[in-house]
């Protein structure tokens, strides 16, 4: 609670303090009158204390007002519309890309100094250091452009979908199949593993049921955190393929000092990584017992 | 480890079975698909210039228009007369115009737009009480006088009278922007009437049928246009994500959509591969430097005039800027009326002009020249191959030929305009595009009270009385006269006029898609699309 009214009060005070407001001049300089008349319009021409405990009235009614830049919806109205193609397109990105790169990690674990180890390197490498709008611009060139097997870009039809979710996805894939490896790595070093091998177990049940969950931890820090950050939606993937999404309105509410819209996804993303962050917390204790004994002591 | 990669190698092969098995999308006929600007808020220029949303300028009839000869039309009205001593003009409207909801489109609607704009405030405000120079805007707007005392009235259902201060001969077209906003629908929806496709009456030649937030504005003919040119596309589908080109050529190549705009890495491969579907267009526009004429440095015209000579644009335009900018050498693009060679030909690069004149300003080889930082506005379309590069350049430039440190810093807009107008900051590379095609709309950028603080009367007094008059063959050598005191002081350092390059499918035919007198494609978007139809193959 405490870090929300703090994070309210920085962004509220930054966004004040940057030079212009949500009109434009962009030719010859507003008069002083019709200025008066567009602050007047905007709710902005009272004193700055009084603007934000407005606006904080209406938060705790969950009214977080009217965007500037899409007057016609409120903006729970604009979160509405705007998230569930983010959700979507990068929940689909994490559920395809997690597993794929888990998979891969694991792959790449068992047969080290293998082709399917340098392969996992090096999709890794390229997934992490590669901007995310090069590797939608590949897509692009090569299923649109050369092969023409997909649009573009788009929302329409669930061809729309693929590219976007293939770029969503590339992150979890590199990032997962990086952590997971190593993890993996590390836990097959240990004791148990041979106690597990020298019962006569599968190696797909050493790997599945006891490797994997001795190795979950990293990846269950990373998971959430990085699911909020996707599922928030990505300006370049969105950019790119042309998706409605509320990636773009991160960025253009700064641009177009839309202060609500800003206040809203700035807290909204506030609460959303603390939550995520207290699942995670949760989940270390269900995963790992050492956590949970460790706790109740 | 077999099972791992058996399961990856099924994943990836219903991968593909599930994209073949989708259906695609089928191409219509008659149909146009484009970009518009991205964002925006109302769909109503009358409402918002800067903020607008789609493309109001085509949705509805303005006064007048022009074509892509830069010739003015008659839309809405249908003739324009004005009093003998250039103070009133009256404007008759076509009878029988209707909004797309079938209301009648009367002189009301349009009187209303300018009523709404000067109560309510409006941010192209200062084009209808500074270009357009309607009496009592000010004083109305700032509630000195009543709105009955307004300088635009409606006589009856064609007819509208506009009174001017002062007499303006260009404003015939001025009222090019002079858009109607439906009064019907603002009494029952407020001005958010112009923020859904279904509550928004239409009286161009488009109405808006679908307008999908962030994905796509459609527009249909609409059947109540009775204005000229009647359209020949049926549909035009608009994305505004794809405002840039970065994102709209790849759409282009894949034939998603049927034009685009060029950057500069893709122009060089767009000139070889297509070079008979290239559009340039040489923009109405300038670029220069301005100053805060009132603190050290630059209120020395010393300063400003080593900076004058210290340019060497021929260079920056075949080097830097090649294919997206020409040497500008006036205020005015060759072409525009108020173009003067005579000054033209007094623009040049002088180097050794430039040392004396940074001597005589008491900084001889640049020493004990402060350090300043040279603003750019960072924005997209046809200024982005341009700004940053121009202000390396000049970067360079300066300290090579004047030994002079500048610093050079990109500013979003609303920065940009907040330090030029509020006089924070000193230094500018400074943009300018038309409004409207008379040689007032450039001149005046420098008057006093307008967009920047050098403040000279005789300036004034020469542009307030070219303004005023009706012939043209008077008011061009006093806007000469005027443009030399500028030169004389360096007021601008005038840079490059640019350049846009645009990529159009074959199949878009028209007489709006053929080049102008000039050779140039200049696009002006209610001509065009109403004379472009796609030719069947």
């Amino acid at each position: 609670m405490i870090t929300f009214f703090i994070v309210s009060i920085v962004i509220f005070v930054m966004m004040r303090s940057i030079p212009g407001g949500p009109f434009d001049e962009d030719k010859m300089p507003l008069s002083p009158e019709t200025r008066a008349k567009l602050m007047q319009q905007y709710g902005l021409d009272g004193p700055l204390y009084m603007q934000y405990l407005k606006y904080m009235w209406g938060v705790i009614r969950f009214d977080f007002g009217i965007p500037y830049q899409s007057p016609g919806e409120t903006v729970t109205e604009l979160l509405a519309r705007a998230w569930p193609p983010s959700l979507v397109l990068g929940g689909l990105g994490m559920l395809i890309g997690t597993p794929i790169g888990i998979m891969l990690g694991i792959a790449a674990a068992l047969k080290r100094n293998s082709w399917i180890d340098y392969i996992a390197s090096i999709v890794s490498t390229l997934g992490i250091t590669v901007p995310v709008y090069v590797i939608s611009l590949v897509l692009m060139l090569v299923f649109a452009i050369w092969l023409k097997w997909l649009p573009t870009n788009g929302w329409g039809s669930p061809r729309n979908w693929i590219l976007p979710i293939a770029a969503y996805a590339i992150v979890p894939v590199s990032i997962f199949a990086r952590y997971t490896r190593s993890s993996v790595l590390d836990a097959l070093n240990k004791q148990f593993v041979v106690v597990l091998r020298s019962k006569g177990l599968s190696e797909w049940k050493v790997i599945m049921k006891h490797v994997l969950k001795n190795a979950a931890i990293p990846m269950v820090t990373v998971f959430f955190p990085m699911f909020i950050g996707i599922a928030t939606g990505s300006i370049f993937v969105e950019k790119m393929f042309r998706v409605p999404g509320l990636g773009n309105y991160f960025v253009t509410s700064i641009f177009r000092r839309d202060y609500p819209l800003e206040m809203a996804l700035i807290l909204l993303l506030t609460l959303m990584v603390g939550f995520a962050y207290m699942i995670t917390d949760i989940l270390y204790t269900l995963i790992d017992p050492r956590i949970r004994v460790k706790s109740k002591d | 480890m077999k099972k791992l990669v058996l399961m990856l190698v099924l994943v990836l092969l219903a991968g593909m079975i599930a994209i073949a098995a989708l259906p695609a999308d089928a191409a219509k006929e008659q149909v146009m698909r484009g970009t518009t600007m991205e964002g925006g808020t109302y769909m109503d220029w009358m409402k918002t210039v800067y903020n607008r949303a789609g493309n109001p300028d085509v949705i509805q009839m303005p006064i007048s228009t022009y074509d892509n000869n830069f010739e003015l039309h008659p839309v809405a009205a249908e003739s324009w007369s004005v009093s003998e001593d250039g103070l009133t003009w009256t404007f008759k409207l076509r009878p029988g115009m209707k909004w797309s909801d079938g209301t009648p489109l009367t002189a009301k609607d349009y009187v209303f737009a300018l009523e709404r704009a000067v109560t309510q405030g409006y941010d192209f405000a200062w084009y209808w009480s500074w270009a357009g120079g309607v009496k009592n805007w000010g004083a109305v707007e700032s509630g000195e006088l009543p709105l009955a005392e307004f300088g635009v009235k409606a006589v009856d259902d064609i007819t509208i009278t506009v009174e001017t201060t002062d007499p303006k001969p260009y404003f015939p077209g001025v009222a090019a922007f002079w858009f109607p906003v439906p009064k019907h629908a603002v009494d029952k929806y407020g001005d958010e009437y112009a923020t859904k496709a279904e509550t928004l009456p239409c009286s161009g030649p488009f109405m808006v049928t679908q307008w999908v937030k962030g994905d796509r504005i459609v527009l249909e003919k609409n059947p109540h246009y009775i204005g000229p040119w009647q359209p020949m596309l049926e549909r035009i589908i608009l994305y505004p994500s794809l405002d840039n080109p970065e994102v709209a050529f790849p759409a282009f190549l894949a034939g998603d959509i049927d034009g685009t705009a060029l950057n500069v890495g893709q122009l060089a491969f767009a000139s070889r591969r297509f070079p008979e579907l290239m559009r340039p267009n040489a923009l109405f526009q300038v670029y220069y430097l301005a100053f805060d004429y009132e603190k050290p440095p630059f209120n020395d015209a010393n300063v400003r005039k080593a900076l004058f000579y210290a340019v060497n644009r021929d260079e920056v335009t075949s080097t830097i800027l090649k294919d997206v900018a020409v040497p500008a050498r006036t205020l005015c693009s060759p072409g525009f009326p108020g173009y003067s060679e005579e000054i033209a030909s007094q623009t040049g690069f002088n180097p050794t002009l430039a040392k004396e004149y940074l001597a005589k300003a008491g900084y001889p080889d640049g020493k004990g020249f402060p350090k300043v930082d040279l603003w750019y506005r960072i924005e997209g379309g046809y200024h982005a191959p341009i700004v940053k590069p121009l202000a390396e350049y000049l970067q360079a430039q300066f300290k090579k030929i004047l030994g002079i440190d500048i610093g050079v810093k990109g500013m979003e807009l609303k920065t940009w305009m907040d330090g030029l107008t509020s006089r924070e900051h000193n230094f500018f590379l400074s943009p300018y595009m038309y409004d409207y095609v008379d040689a007032s709309n450039f001149f005046s950028i420098f008057q006093s009270g307008g967009r920047h603080n050098w403040n000279n009367a005789e300036y004034d007094a020469l542009v307030r009385e070219a303004n005023s008059l009706s012939e043209w063959a008077v008011r061009e050598p006093l806007y000469i006269q005027a443009e030399q005191l500028i030169v004389d002081d360096a007021a601008a350092v005038y840079l490059v006029h640019a350049l846009e390059n645009k990529l159009v499918a074959a199949y878009l035919k028209g007489p709006g898609q053929e080049a102008n007198k000039y050779g140039l494609y200049p696009q002006s978007i209610y001509y065009t699309w109403c004379n472009t139809y796609i030719a069947k193959e």
